[in-house]
């Protein structure tokens, strides 16, 4: 099995060092999908659905056509005809400019047959609701995990908990919207799309438009956030190259922001009614579960239960809730932070009943030899032992509290190809046809194939975002970096091993008699016999040398384990809960750049703070839309809300490479509660934690 | 159709024939084809379009940042717009250079915005930059990737490089400073002279009559957006007259144009209002601030304006103009009900008046909204209450958020008062104000809710004017409140 060089002989993994397009991006040279704009481009736009459910019995773009400046129009986005959330795509337009285009939308007229409709989980299960779908029931047939014997658990337990936890619909909110830009160049099409995955649209338009698929090209070399909402193709991208072939010019097809929060993913809702069983010796003996969670019209809205501890027999119900509301799609580990959220909290709540410390149960109960690790380092830095001993003792209407949870994560790497390319001047590409969320790929692509070959980032560029290159999956899961990283080494000691081919050639010996120091080479015993990087690829000649590499294994690893530990300051005169603290122990493995794999920690504990305080998708049950669709109603954390945060990277390089992106997110939610608890000896069950909920929750305990 | 706009585009001299009303943004991206000025919610929220506007005022050119998403193209006229590309030289700057260096840009596309507005903030406080500069920078700045811990850090780098600046002095100074150490581009010691050389019309509709009057466009624009570029526009801010801060005979006078960050930042409004930085970093974003308007935010009519709430409870009257006639208007008295004015179409809000508030009197403001800042509050509330020892002489007390209108609670104040100032007359007081308000249940809260934080907040108030009197923590073992 392929194995990394050992950390301490490396240049750069495992160090920190800024990416690679940071000029780029720093100066506005960086180009994004939004920033496309060949000669002759069109504006395009999707008309949606106003209608939560309806069928469409007529589309008249008549009116639309002849307005000047239209160049193209479709009524036959919708496959089925039938709208089931306000926002899913009805017809489609491109026009010369943006103002036209917004005229044009006013000009279709559509014949709405309206259904009645359900958006929101409590009235989508409740009898007689209106179906979602005319042909399945809105509750989905029951999903069952169990193992051990649960009665047997639960007659074990000296003391039971239940609880009900509340989780509710988080939109990505990626600062770049969702888009295409379609360009035809007789029969081969070239999309330039925001995506998470190059060569998923590729094969999505393909399939969409049935083309070939060597006739279409896919192209992302920046984008403006993802999470999740862009790791698969969306309609948007066929309707535009479908318009750009009717209009016969380039179309840009970006979602505004409304369509954005309506139309193109979300986090599922959960309504969690959990059941815990212990032992006086503080073991876990039973564990139960029954939730629900709504993913719109789509499925999976599972909550990932029992998560993280080390539970003898439990039982898990799950049932999807279809709802008039836009599909959910993946969003940073999925089903996890509404699970720790409940998990974390109804662990404190038996610890409480136990009358022991949080800590101290979590131990027990919790088999991960990492975390046993993570938990001790997070509790001395968060500085656990001075935390308030009684709930709600503080003194005064400001009141500090301490919290902690759990964080995990499984997915490691999978196949990716890539290729490099030496050039006789000693000039070094290589390429993969992943694609960079900001979250360093490009970075990485270069750095590992210089560690490998011993030579500066300068001398490497590195090519990716682009369907052309050498296939590699979506990026999502924390899958990117142990999928990458491990065929680009891969690739370049193919090369390598090209070129000692090559230089044994020249000293006519065999090529098990050269010798690597970083990127020189010799001949064993003959130190005379030696060519310098540049000597060496002088030799090529005018013939650049191409190699393909794979990914392979021993070079990542799957399973991740991690914690949080926060504190916070409630203000119970007005509500407001402030983070003040994060401590965020992160299991890394081999660290491929310290700043870009702090960053993504920072970012996911952001991320945390913001579904835990702020965000929530509200529909209004009578128009059936989302009210609070712009980011001025939905709002998302800032640079004043964002705490004090220390990253706590445990790596353990033997392990390979491990993606980070998910795990930091999924303790946020969970951890502040309990902090809230400790606080205030108020326990929030529901999610998001807003001044109001905080407030007349108070209220009511006294 | 339209009078053409002149104005310098970084390097550039521009005419342009574009309607004034459209978007700078739009300008940007459309006509000019710098793509560094990113699109991202077209509110203001995310500040991912900052760009500076540079005026020539007193012989020097003076930059702020702002939001191109709710800035007209007409604003611009004799003025020095300078985008991300605007800044960029043979190498990066300090600002440029901090962020790569601190990994402090991950997808990048919030980048060049916070960019603009760091070199802002440099520009402005030159060798003084600090932490609170960063903060306040990155105020109306939103990142989703990787946040702001890289970005404070990036700050400090800044902030490094600043102090080899040596010292600073007016924008005017540390802008040469900076140039003469290679952190701005040369072409910006030429901007003052050529901006004194651009001729403008003082409108730029010619004769024809205005449909609609932009101020700082910063709520007109997020509502009503994409009807403005057709129509024709009046932007008030070529109306000098209209703006500034001044004290005549034991009165603050405030243009009805000046914007936030003017009223905010004048000695005499921070003389009555002591608290009123902190109170404006709550409600809006430098960028934000650097547009929205007094008079603009009077007229917005918002049930829960924050300007309005502080200024209904400086006993504020509003001077209204028709052509040559004016008239003068208590703020109390301008709101008939929801978004309705007592104020003509064409008269015009010229000028906010309010007495300096007397020595023994104390202004506190506070809102409660779900995200801390420079969000839209639940509930917000003024109070300014004079008072001798222990006695209420007279309280003036605003809630916002509660009622279709701002709303001035008389009740409550005539009781209060007199009155001495304990937990048992608050406890009272708040009762009043509860039956005072009509909160409807909505995206900010239930109905209920907002019952309850208007007695919480009526508590802040006193704890905060009057810490020695009013002792939360009384309160709550008292079991007065909870």
């Amino acid at each position: 099995m392929a194995k990394w060089k050992p950390l301490e002989r490396m240049d750069f993994l495992g160090k920190a060092y800024p990416r690679v397009e940071g000029p780029d991006k720093v100066s506005g040279r960086a180009k994004y999908t939004q920033d496309q704009a060949p000669a002759g481009m069109l504006y395009g736009a999707i008309l949606t659905s106003p209608h939560a459910a309806a069928k469409i019995i007529r589309i008249d773009d008549s009116k639309v056509r002849q307005l000047s400046g239209v160049k193209a129009a479709l009524t036959d986005v919708h496959p089925t005809g039938t709208v089931r959330y306000a926002g899913e795509e009805v017809a489609a337009v491109a026009a010369t400019t943006p103002e036209i285009l917004a005229d044009a939308l006013e000009l279709f007229e559509v014949q709405y047959e309206t259904l009645p409709f359900a958006v929101d989980i409590e009235t989508a299960m409740k009898e007689g609701a209106p179906r979602v779908f005319a042909d399945k029931a809105n509750i989905s047939d029951a999903r069952v995990e169990e193992e051990g014997d649960l009665e047997a658990g639960f007659a074990k337990a000296d003391v039971v908990v239940e609880s009900e936890f509340r989780t509710q619909v988080q939109v990505h909110t990626p600062l770049e919207a969702h888009g295409s830009l379609a360009m035809w160049n007789g029969e081969e099409l070239t999309i330039w799309d925001s995506t998470q995955a190059v060569h998923g649209v590729r094969e999505g338009v393909a399939n969409a438009l049935e083309m070939p698929i060597n006739k279409v090209r896919v192209i992302c070399q920046h984008m403006g956030g993802g999470f999740g909402s862009k790791l698969q193709p969306g309609r948007y991208s066929a309707i535009a190259a479908r318009l750009a072939k009717q209009a016969g010019a380039p179309v840009k097809l970006m979602l505004d922001r409304k369509t954005e929060f309506l139309g193109v993913g979300n986090r599922p809702n959960s309504i969690q009614k959990l059941k815990l069983g212990a032992g006086r010796d503080g073991r876990v003996t039973a564990f139960s579960a029954i939730t629900y969670g709504t993913a719109g019209i789509g499925t999976n809205a599972g909550v990932r239960l029992p998560i993280v501890y080390d539970i003898p027999n439990y039982r898990h119900e799950h049932y999807d809730v279809f709802t008039n509301a836009g599909a959910a799609r993946p969003f940073r580990a999925p089903g996890c932070p509404q699970a720790v959220f409940s998990m974390d909290q109804i662990m404190d709540e038996m610890a409480e009943k136990l009358g022991m410390d949080p800590l101290e149960f979590r131990l027990k109960n919790d088999a991960n030899p990492a975390r046993q690790q993570e938990w001790r380092i997070g509790a001395e830095k968060i500085g656990w032992a001075k935390r308030n001993p009684k709930p709600g003792s503080d003194p005064g209407p400001l009141k500090r509290g301490m919290g902690m949870a759990a964080s995990i994560w499984w997915p490691g790497g999978r196949g990716t190809q890539a290729m490099i390319t030496v050039y006789p001047d000693g000039m070094v590409e290589v390429r993969c046809g992943t694609q960079d969320l900001g979250t360093g790929t490009r970075t990485y692509v270069a750095s590992v194939a210089a560690e490998e070959l011993g030579l500066e980032m300068a001398q490497v560029r590195a090519l990716i975002g682009d369907s052309d290159y050498p296939k590699s999956g979506a990026s999502g899961g924390s899958t990117t970096a142990p999928s990458v990283a491990p065929a680009i080494k891969n690739t370049a000691e193919k090369t390598r091993e090209a070129l000692a081919e090559i230089a044994a050639k020249h000293f006519g010996v065999s090529p098990a008699q050269m010798e690597w120091q970083k990127s020189t080479i010799t001949v064993k015993n003959s130190p005379a016999k030696k060519l310098g990087w540049k000597e060496l690829c002088s030799l090529l000649d005018t013939e650049p040398l191409e190699v393909r590499g794979e990914w392979v294994e021993g070079l990542s690893s799957a399973g991740v384990a991690g914690c949080q530990f926060v504190e916070v300051a409630v203000d119970t005169l007005t509500g407001r809960i402030a983070v003040e603290k994060v401590v965020a122990v992160a299991d890394c493995g081999l660290v491929l750049n310290r700043l870009t794999t702090e960053s993504q920690i920072n970012g996911g504990v952001i991320q945390g703070i913001s579904y835990a305080l702020f965000e929530d998708r509200l529909m209004d049950p009578h128009t059936g839309t989302m009210v609070n669709s712009d980011l001025e109603n939905y709002k998302i954390s800032g640079s004043i809300e964002t705490p004090e945060i220390e990253v706590i990277i445990y790596d353990e390089w033997e392990r390979g490479v491990i993606g980070v992106g998910e795990p930091p997110t999924i303790p946020t939610a969970g951890a502040i509660a309990n902090a809230v608890y400790n606080a205030t000896g108020v326990r929030l069950r529901e999610i998001p934690m807003t001044p109001d909920r905080v407030l007349l929750a108070l209220a009511k305990k006294s | 159709m339209f009078s053409p706009i002149r104005f310098l585009l970084n390097r550039r001299e521009i005419e342009a024939t574009e309607p004034p009303g459209m978007l700078v943004l739009d300008f940007l991206r459309r006509r000019e084809m710098l793509m560094g000025t990113k699109e991202g919610c077209k509110e203001g929220d995310c500040g991912a379009c900052a760009a500076l506007v540079g005026e020539l005022s007193g012989g020097e050119v003076r930059y702020t940042p702002v939001t191109s998403c709710l800035l007209p193209l007409g604003e611009l006229a004799g003025k020095h717009l300078v985008t991300v590309e605007g800044l960029n030289m043979q190498r990066l700057s300090p600002v440029q250079d901090a962020i790569v260096s601190e990994g402090a840009a991950q997808c990048g596309f919030c980048t060049p915005g916070i960019v603009v507005s760091l070199t802002a903030r440099l520009m402005e406080k030159g060798a003084a930059l600090s932490a609170e500069d960063v903060k306040y920078a990155l105020s109306g700045h939103l990142c989703r990737c990787t946040g702001y811990a890289s970005l404070k850090r990036a700050g400090e780098l800044v902030i490094r490089d600043a102090a080899q600046l040596g010292s600073s002095g007016s924008p005017s100074e540390n802008i040469a400073l900076m140039i003469a150490g290679g952190m701005l581009p040369e072409y910006f010691r030429e901007i003052p002279e050529r901006l004194r050389k651009i001729q403008f019309p003082s409108s730029a509709n010619g004769r024809q009559k205005p449909e609609v009057f932009i101020a700082g466009g910063t709520d007109l624009y997020v509502q009503r957006g994409e009807t403005l570029p057709d129509m024709r526009v009046e932007v008030l801010n070529l109306h000098p007259e209209m703006k500034g801060v001044f004290e005549e005979k034991g009165e603050i006078h405030a243009g009805a144009l000046t914007t936030f960050e003017e009223f905010a930042a004048h000695p005499l409004v921070q003389q009555a209002i002591p608290e009123i930085r902190s109170y404006m970093h709550r409600n809006a974003s430098w960028q934000i601030r650097n547009r929205a308007t007094l008079g603009g935010n009077i007229v917005n009519a918002s049930p829960i304006g924050d300007m309005t709430i502080l200024l209904l409870v400086l006993d504020t009257s509003l001077t209204l103009k028709n052509g040559q006639k004016s008239r003068k208007l208590p703020l109390a008295g301008f709101y008939k009900g929801y978004k309705q004015l007592a104020k003509k179409p064409a008269e015009i809000v010229t000028e906010i008046v309010f007495p300096k508030p007397s020595r023994s009197a104390r202004v506190n403001f506070e809102k409660v909204s779900k995200r801390k800042c420079l969000d839209i509050a639940s509930v917000n509330s003024a109070i300014q209450i004079t008072a001798g020892e222990r006695v209420i002489q007279k309280v003036n007390l605003s809630l916002g958020g509660v009622a279709p209108i701002p709303l001035f609670l008389r009740r409550t104040c005539e009781f209060l008062a007199e009155k001495e100032i304990t937990p048992e007359t608050i406890v009272q007081a708040a009762a009043i104000a509860q039956q005072e308000i009509s909160p409807i249940s909505d995206v900010r809260g239930s109905a209920e809710y907002k019952r309850l934080l208007t007695r919480q907040l009526l508590f802040a108030h006193f704890a905060k004017l009057y810490p020695g009197y009013v002792i939360v923590r009384e309160l709550l073992e008292s079991g007065l409140i909870t």
